[in-house]
């Protein structure tokens, strides 16, 4: 293998594995303060994609491209809080505590089967903000580039968020021990509300930005949701660092296998990686021992 | 009677043998199924044979998927992928190479096991939405490799199939297939109404609700998980075999993800956990978007996500689950029942036995545990002789629950020793500890709701065989008629407890954790359980590990007490030689928490 198909590989990879490294923030984010994981996220990173392609013109300047931004950041706000109101309802007096697997999956059903009726099962085009970088002699999509900017971002706003934000310290508090924040007086609801909230603008951004190097289509939302789970479950479930480190590493592996045995074996690499590390390393490569008894 | 356990009985009916008997439930999911297929197929119609003979196959996968979610506890999304390998696999085998029928589906059927082997192998250690992942990713890669594979599979244009033995009909438009297709539906319907009232099945029960207490059984709570996974893979594969030779052709798109979650929004949908819920399930979200509005198919996965959304919501219980309860609420001729613990306790010409000596059964070494600053043991050592009771007090966060999860394997220790019967066991899981011949009860009373009274206790001794030794159960035999029938939800947090404590009873432990038994009881309860130990000790020869507030009660049965404070032992000794001792003067007078 040259240099410049290394190069190739490690950059798309990279910022692959960014997209999924965001996911993976996005499932932290409500994992942390009440234990859900959403199994929704890919189908709302894809419908971020669709908002951008129904909304940016065939070549946008930055001020329409931050407009969008800024409407698709509000509108996943919203509907993800309302999901959050959708899937926390049930758990409040009900003894089945699961009933956020059927709630959050059968929410990314109806959001694949709309958008399939709205595009069928071809893959959306959304025109791109910067022109291609060329790296090594390669023609690379600029959008690699500003993902991977809005992993470390959201990195260190969430970091921040939930150092020196009351709503953010809650968070932590609830994360750390719930009973002992309800004793506190943290309204739990409305905290894991606020989580699910969080996530949506971490999830529109990301649709957003990497439009033009996603595959936005109808099916395409369980890959992604499977690959930052993957990303999540090598780092360590709950850590944002472990969602980096395991977003890159999954990116640049099925980027490797893309490349050497063709794109359609992308997703039986990150199976195969998923239940390699359940197998033998459950707590993640990168992650410390979770105290949390699932 | 104070040790009486009160409880209401719905039927209010005493079968004399309950023990293996079939609901109705099942024997009317039978006759409807047997009736979907064999009335049209009676009257010669072709299209509604078929179409009822397609939904039987998928009930079968539904009831497997429903044995999964509400006996095992486990999420499988990728219950279409067993299926569709299994079909492939046949098909390919018949279809293209000219194989016999019945080889193909041996081959199909080991096929969709191996991919169940793969659901299962990290079923072994996660649980949960961690499989709900794994199996999720295998309905999304299955079609993908179809298609990658095409100089086996056929690729994207599938391969045709027929096994004209099989679809010729015998009798109307009745065919063998559609004879063994509700056969095969019977038989899942039938093992799923009996699997509760198995061991497997109440190990299934237990794993779900608690692997905590599943260890504390002497259950390997992954190899339960693993099962659950490998005997559903073989009833879906059995059903994908059987869809070759009904449709007559396998292409790859009919084992899209969607079909993986279509199975397990049948069973949400229909109601998880009862035995009709999956034919109900099936019916109204396969016949209704596929046959009754089949002009708005394309909106089809659409109406399973807002159905599958409505019902849990509004509906929880599913469809069959919530007529069942509306039913039952109806129906409130309750009977209240008494149900004596006499017999446990019953004095008998058994001979005391001798067992009290010095030989340690409990070696706790220096034990060391901290979570980050918060500090659990400090250099903690603990001796407990066999055939004695043994008292641990203490205020609380002293240290002697964690003391218990260390010698249970339930807390891993920083470093320190752990010996049970003489041997080192401080790096054994809590389950292998278990069959070492240790049992415990929970702080928090673990009794399973879905089991009767009488698989409560039975569970005990079914948690792991060991060498036959003295054990009481054939005085409780006499209550496993009655105890049968009745639902331990109803009963109080005291009989709760009195209940975990007859279990581990039934267990041939030698060695027994009791974490706070006297907790909820009223003081003729305590009388008693203090009784209950004693006989216990003298008649069993069991030693008994107890930590307890009540310390009148310790005072009264422990033969030496250990006294832990911040997480180090502040005194041990006999009774009445540690009562003068200032530390335990001070969780006399300290208040009522000691």
């Amino acid at each position: 293998m040259s240099i410049d198909e290394l190069a190739l590989i490690l950059v798309r990879g990279l910022g692959q594995g960014a997209i999924y490294a965001l996911i993976g923030m996005s499932f932290n984010v409500v994992v942390n303060s009440s234990g859900i994981l959403n199994f929704a996220n890919g189908a709302l990173l894809i419908l971020a994609g669709v908002l951008a392609y129904v909304l940016l013109p065939g070549s946008p300047d930055w001020l329409v491209w931050t407009l969008a931004a800024a409407g698709i950041a509000a509108c996943l706000l919203f509907f993800v809080s309302l999901q959050g109101i959708v899937t926390l309802f049930p758990l409040k007096s009900s003894v089945e505590q699961h009933s956020w697997l059927v709630t959050t999956m059968a929410v990314s059903v109806i959001l694949s089967a709309f958008i399939h009726l709205y595009g069928g099962s071809l893959a959306f085009r959304v025109p791109a903000i910067l022109q291609p970088v060329s790296v090594f002699g390669l023609s690379t999509p600029a959008a690699y580039f500003l993902v991977i900017a809005l992993a470390v971002f959201w990195f260190f706003v969430i970091r921040w968020f939930y150092q020196k934000t009351f709503t953010g310290l809650a968070m932590s508090a609830i994360a750390q021990d719930l009973d002992a924040a309800k004793a506190a007086g943290i309204s739990v609801k409305k905290i894991q509300l606020s989580a699910f909230g969080i996530s949506g603008l971490v999830l529109a951004t990301t649709g957003f930005v990497g439009a033009p190097v996603i595959n936005i289509s109808a099916d395409a939302g369980i890959g992604y949701l499977l690959s930052g789970f993957t990303a999540l479950v090598i780092g360590g479930l709950g850590s944002n660092v472990g969602a980096l480190a395991g977003g890159a590493l999954v990116g640049v592996l099925s980027m490797f296998a893309a490349y050497r045995f063709g794109g359609i074996y992308q997703d039986t690499v990150t199976m195969g990686l998923l239940i390699a590390v359940l197998m033998f390393r459950p707590e993640g490569i990168f992650g410390l021992a979770a105290a949390r008894k699932v | 009677m104070s040790q009486d356990l009160i409880l209401a009985n719905a039927s209010g009916r005493q079968a004399v043998s309950p023990h293996r008997r079939i609901p109705m439930s099942a024997w009317l999911g039978i006759l409807v199924t047997a009736a979907s297929v064999f009335v049209p197929g009676a009257l010669g119609n072709q299209y509604w044979t078929y179409t009822f003979t397609l939904v039987t196959l998928y009930v079968v996968v539904a009831i497997m998927q429903n044995i999964l979610i509400s006996e095992a506890g486990q999420m499988s999304f990728g219950q279409g992928a067993v299926f569709g390998i299994a079909a492939v696999t046949a098909a390919v085998l018949t279809g293209l190479h000219g194989q016999p029928f019945w080889l193909s589906a041996i081959a199909g059927v080991g096929a969709g096991l191996v991919l169940g082997a793969l659901f299962a192998a990290p079923a072994l250690r996660v649980q949960g939405y961690y499989l709900g992942f794994v199996t999720l990713s295998a309905a999304l890669v299955f079609p993908q490799l179809l298609i990658a594979l095409d100089n086996i599979t056929g690729g994207v244009n599938g391969v045709p199939a027929y096994v004209m033995s099989l679809a010729t009909p015998i009798y109307g438009s009745i065919t063998p297939l559609s004879i063994l297709t509700v056969v095969a539906a019977a038989l899942a319907l039938l093992f799923h109404a009996v699997l509760p009232r198995t061991p497997l099945g109440r190990k299934m029960i237990i794993v779900s609700n608690s692997p905590e207490a599943a260890q504390a059984l002497g259950i390997h709570p992954g190899m339960i998980r693993s099962t659950a996974f490998l005997i559903a893979a073989l009833g879906t594969a059995v059903a994908g075999v059987l869809y070759v030779p009904l449709v007559g052709f396998v292409g790859p798109t009919a084992f899209r993800v969607d079909f993986s979650i279509f199975f397990f929004f049948a069973v949400i949908v229909g109601g998880q956990g009862k035995l009709l819920g999956p034919i109900m399930g099936i019916w109204l979200l396969y016949l209704v978007p596929n046959v009754f509005l089949a002009d708005f198919s394309h909106y089809r996965l659409l109406i399973y996500g807002v159905v599958a959304l409505f019902v849990m919501l509004v509906f929880p219980d599913g469809v069959v689950g919530s007529l069942a309860k509306w039913i039952a609420s109806r129906r409130s001729n309750v009977e209240k029942v008494t149900i004596s613990l006499h017999d446990a306790l019953r004095d008998d010409d058994t001979r005391p036995v001798e067992t009290i000596g010095q030989r340690p059964l409990i070696e706790v070494r220096n034990a060391r545990k901290s979570f980050g600053n918060a500090v659990a043991l400090s250099g903690a050592s603990l001796t407990v002789k066999e055939g004695s009771i043994h008292g641990l007090v203490g205020s609380n966060g002293s240290g002697k629950t964690s003391m218990l999860n260390t010698i249970s394997g339930f807390m891993p220790l920083d470093s320190g020793k752990v010996e049970l019967f003489g041997r080192d066991v401080t790096r054994l899981a809590p389950w292998r500890r278990t069959r070492l011949g240790l049992g415990r009860t929970f702080q928090t009373p673990r009794i399973f709701d879905r089991l009767s009274i009488w698989g409560n206790v039975q569970i005990g001794r079914e948690g792991y065989k060991s060498a036959p030794g003295g054990n009481e159960i054939d005085k409780l035999d006499s209550q496993a008629a009655k105890w049968h029938r009745q639902d331990p939800s109803l009963l109080p947090h005291g009989q709760r407890r009195l209940l975990e404590i007859l279990r581990v009873m039934q267990s041939d432990a030698q060695l027994i954790l009791l974490d706070e038994p006297a907790g909820g009881l009223s003081p003729e309860e305590r009388a008693d359980l203090a009784r209950l130990l004693v006989h216990f000790r003298d008649r069993l020869g069991k030693t008994i590990l107890l930590v307890e507030h009540d310390l009148s009660m310790v005072w009264n049965v422990a033969d030496e007490i250990t006294v832990m404070e911040t997480g180090v032992i502040a005194a041990t000794g006999r009774p009445h030689e540690i009562k003068s001792d200032p530390k335990v003067r001070a969780l006399f007078t300290g208040g009522g928490d000691a």
